[in-house]
């Protein structure tokens, strides 16, 4: 647990419109990854038009000047890469992963895609089409719908208050001319930059970006800044969904942003209440009742702000016997906060495991453009250990009184509302929500 | 933080995985304790973590109905304390030398693993051997696994489209095979199990005879082997296991089953009986999945979900098992669209294929995808030992485990053509359609 951690030599370049480059050489299998990440995501979506940025990121390769979808999608296939874009709440991403001699050829079409896109009107609308599609899918998985009314309960009116993927509603609203507003608007080099991790050679990598990239113009106009999220309010909320035979559940409360300075004792006090088998939460649900096959918890953060969450999920009888366990347990910790052996453990499994999230060639891009989106240095990665260990006990505590759930707390059931909504009025006013509410 | 994540159900294309490219089973030190304990250690040091993975040759292809999921169960069992580590001890003692282990278990196979930094082995050796050796079979411990067994079946199949429809689609498939019930087991049967059960299951599959240990990654060869033969030595072999009833009957006709369910769209999943992982048409049938449903541009995604927009997902899967497998074409419809329409399309693509073949070009594309699905399992340490395993348990040696992509390679159109006409005939075929219904 002593070997230092250390990265790969990376080469960092601007190119003159603003586009950043940032190479890091690295052996092992010769595959490559590449991630091209423009800052904004699903909370630039406008009001109405939830899903709008998920949906550009996904019409995006359906044709450019050169290529059609099809072609595409043949040609990155062919050389044995994935080719895949999504977004989450603050950026939209364009991934790649290739064996290393496609890279010249995949980083044409990568580029191609996102500075030269059409956005052919057919194409545009069986996206759209198959998304709203894929969003009654989505409200057949409980854990799902879970997610989404927890964000709300959340994040509420906040732009973070809403799952990429969008609603049907607005989804159903969206025309190309919102696809094509938005891509204008919000794809901008000087937003942008592009991770290459992989045994290349860095000189040659940074010279086919430039090529490749250096042509790209977008708008003057720089990206909005999103305003931090309001706390949540108190709320207990249950989504009606008749038919399960078992609950989901969420608990949110106020959290803080991936630059914040609680993100290290954050990071271990949430790993002590419910990171792995022996966390606290685990012990109490799973462990000495058997409530649940699983519970965690887990600060999310996102560039303005973010949340704390419990997660898990037990049989609709016991709803709110396991709504009640995670919140004592939960008080017990922001009372008494973690044990020094408790503490030691946690930091030797997260110093010791930290290596292992750096191990591929995509994760470490991953890595690399999770520090280049919210300006964290490199120190983050290679003195991941001296800032676990820095964590102590009074910190994990003060951290954990900071934010954990306690009066402003939101509870969100995913459940039927006939068995377990009464159940849960000892939370609080109980609002029930029809579960296709949710998409 | 990760862009977005695969919809629906995705299996990973494979069960053999690697390649002797970019990793040399050269340096591969087999050994076989008097106990029958197989030991492989592969020292790999560009990282300083190992992988410490623990095969044992029991999945629910073992169980009898009555007991069915017991392989399962007791997976979760290993977790609960021996004679030198205690209740709760396990994860205590590795996450305080900063490894994590987990477990799974599948139809065929039980499998443990550690990842850990390089100076925790002696400590990670030590604590495996001791649940080999003295396992607590506590009744208080069954009593809360099995609650929390039932909870995973709950999440996992009660409550979840795919894991309903499987679980038909296996007893479609499946007549007279173990492979015929889910690995979690039936409800009622986890319900059922005793201690006495997990005793005699313990002295028999937990043996050192029925497992084998894979150690990859930043270790010396000649000090592992010493270290597993002091610590792993002395626990007495156990006796041979049952085995396996194989009277599958042939299938003379399409089997059908409906799952009505207050869904929001249809789903469609299909299946047909292959052969043995270790057949050499397993590698055509992986040619052929990845045809038919990898990627964008593979057939069946260009024509259900891009141009007749019948489906919002399109998977095709191959498992390579011990014992003749499933091949499964799932399929998520849009709201509204006939299941029968899908199917008749389904049906209708994999005729083509039987009558006329795969372009050449369709095949280079596959084996690309392929090789790189291979290169990519192989990246870490945990991807080598748990393919290492995998190999000797399905296929019989590990050495398999180097052999995939010449098999991959050797794959023509015409393979191709031929297992597509023989494995997923019309009469082989079993479907299983969710019908929405209204909620209760």
């Amino acid at each position: 647990m002593t070997a230092p951690i250390t990265l790969p030599p990376i080469h960092r370049e601007t190119l003159p419109n603003g586009l950043r480059v940032i190479v890091a050489e690295r052996k092992g299998v010769p595959l490559v990854a590449a991630r091209l990440v423009i800052r904004g995501g699903a909370s630039f979506d406008p009001a109405g038009r939830c899903g709008l940025a998920h949906l550009v990121a996904l019409a995006a390769r359906r044709g450019t000047r050169r290529r059609t979808g099809p072609e595409i999608d043949l040609a990155v296939e062919s050389l044995g890469a994935d080719l895949a874009a999504g977004v989450d709440e603050d950026a939209t991403y364009v991934g790649l992963t290739a064996p290393v001699e496609a890279l010249p050829r995949c980083l044409d079409i990568l580029s191609d895609v996102t500075a030269g896109p059409t956005f052919p009107a057919r194409e545009v609308e069986r996206i759209r089409r198959r998304e709203v599609a894929s969003l009654a899918h989505d409200l057949d998985e409980p854990g799902v719908v879970a997610d989404r009314a927890m964000l709300a309960a959340a994040f509420g009116d906040h732009p973070y208050g809403h799952a990429p993927e969008g609603s049907v509603k607005d989804l159903g609203a969206a025309r190309r001319a919102d696809v094509l507003a938005f891509h204008r608007r919000h794809y901008r080099p000087a937003d942008a930059f592009v991770v290459v991790v992989g045994a290349v050679r860095a000189e040659e990598v940074l010279a086919q970006v430039r090529r490749r990239l250096g042509g790209w113009r977008g708008p003057a106009a720089p990206a909005p800044v999103i305003a931090p999220p309001a706390p949540p309010r108190a709320a207990v909320v249950v989504v009606d969904k008749p038919d399960v035979t078992q609950t989901q559940v969420r608990i949110v409360s106020e959290g803080f942003a991936r630059s914040s300075r609680d993100y290290f004792p954050g990071l271990v006090a949430s790993a002590i209440l419910g990171g792995g088998f022996t966390s606290r939460l685990m012990e109490a649900i799973r462990v000495e009742r058997g409530l649940s096959y699983g519970v965690r918890s887990r600060f999310a953060t996102s560039g303005a702000g973010g949340l704390f969450f419990v997660s898990t999920f037990t049989k609709v009888e016991t709803t709110a016997e396991i709504v009640q366990v995670a919140l004592d347990e939960t008080a017990r910790f922001c009372g008494d906060g973690p044990t020094a052996e408790e503490l030691e453990r946690t930091q030797s499994y997260l110093s010791g495991l930290y290596p292992l999230s750096l191990e591929t060639h995509d994760q470490l891009a991953e890595k690399l453009s999770d520090l280049a989106l919210f300006g964290l240095s490199e120190d983050e990665v290679t003195g991941f250990r001296e800032r676990i260990r820095a964590v102590t006990t009074e910190a994990c505590r003060v951290v954990a009184r900071r934010y954990l759930p306690r009066e402003r707390s939101a509870i969100v059931a995913v459940g039927p509302a006939k068995a377990i909504a009464r159940s849960l009025e000892k939370f609080g006013p109980v609002k029930v929500v029809p579960a296709r509410k949710m998409v | 933080m990760d862009a977005a994540a695969p919809r629906g159900y995705v299996r990973h294309v494979s069960a053999r995985s690697t390649t002797s490219a970019v990793l040399d089973l050269g340096e591969v030190r087999a050994h076989t304790l008097p106990n029958g304990l197989r030991l492989r250690v592969l020292p790999e040091r560009s990282v300083p973590t190992v992988s410490y993975y623990t095969f044992f040759q029991v999945g629910s292809r073992n169980e009898r109905l009555g007991t069915t999921g017991i392989s399962h169960l007791f997976e979760h069992m290993m977790f609960n304390g021996a004679a030198k580590y205690g209740p709760k001890e396990f994860d205590r003692v590795l996450e305080s030398r900063g490894g994590n282990s987990n477990a799974y278990t599948s139809n065929d196979v039980t499998a443990y693993y550690e990842d850990f930094t390089a100076d925790a082995l002696p400590t990670v050796v030590d604590l495996e051997a001791d649940r080999m050796r003295s396992l607590r079979l506590t009744a208080e411990a069954l009593e809360q696994e099995r609650e929390v067994v039932k909870e995973e079946r709950r999440l996992r199949t009660e409550n979840s489209i795919f894991g309903l429809m499987e679980e038909q689609l296996e007893a479609l498939v499946f007549l007279a095979h173990p492979y015929r019930w889910p690995v979690i087991g039936w409800m009622e049967d986890i319900q059922r199990i005793t201690r006495e059960d997990c005793q005699a299951f313990f002295r028999t599959y937990y043996a050192p005879s029925n497992a084998a240990v894979y150690v990859v990654g930043d270790v010396d060869a000649d000090e592992t082997v010493a270290l597993v033969e002091r610590l792993y030595g002395d626990i007495p072999a156990g006796p041979a296991p049952a085995p396996v009833p194989q009277g599958e009957p042939l299938q003379r006709g399409e089997r059908r089953a409906v799952v009505r369910y207050p869904a929001q769209a249809p789903a469609l999943l299909a299946g047909w009986r292959g052969p043995a992982g270790r057949s050499p048409d397993s590698a055509a049938l992986d040619v052929l999945q990845v045809c038919l449903a990898s990627g964008e541009s593979s057939r069946l995604r260009r024509r259900m979900v891009h141009e007749l927009e019948l489906a919002v997902s399109v998977s095709v899967s191959w498992g390579w098992r011990i014992d003749p497998g499933v091949f499964l074409a799932f399929a998520e419809l849009s709201p509204g669209v006939s299941a029968e329409r899908a199917d008749a399309v389904l049906r209708d693509e994999l005729a083509g294929i039987a009558a006329k073949g795969v372009a050449a070009a369709e095949v280079r594309r596959a084996q690309a995808l392929l090789r790189s699905s291979v290169l990519h399992e192989l990246a870490t340490h945990h991807g080598v030992a748990h393919a290492l395993g995998q190999a000797e348990a399905l296929l019989g040696d590990w050495r398999e485990a180097g052999r995939a992509l010449e098999h991959y390679a050797a794959v023509t159109p015409r393979d191709v053509r031929r297992v597509a006409a023989e494995y997923l005939a019309p009469a082989r075929r079993c479907v299983v359609v969710l019908e929405p219904e209204e909620s209760r």
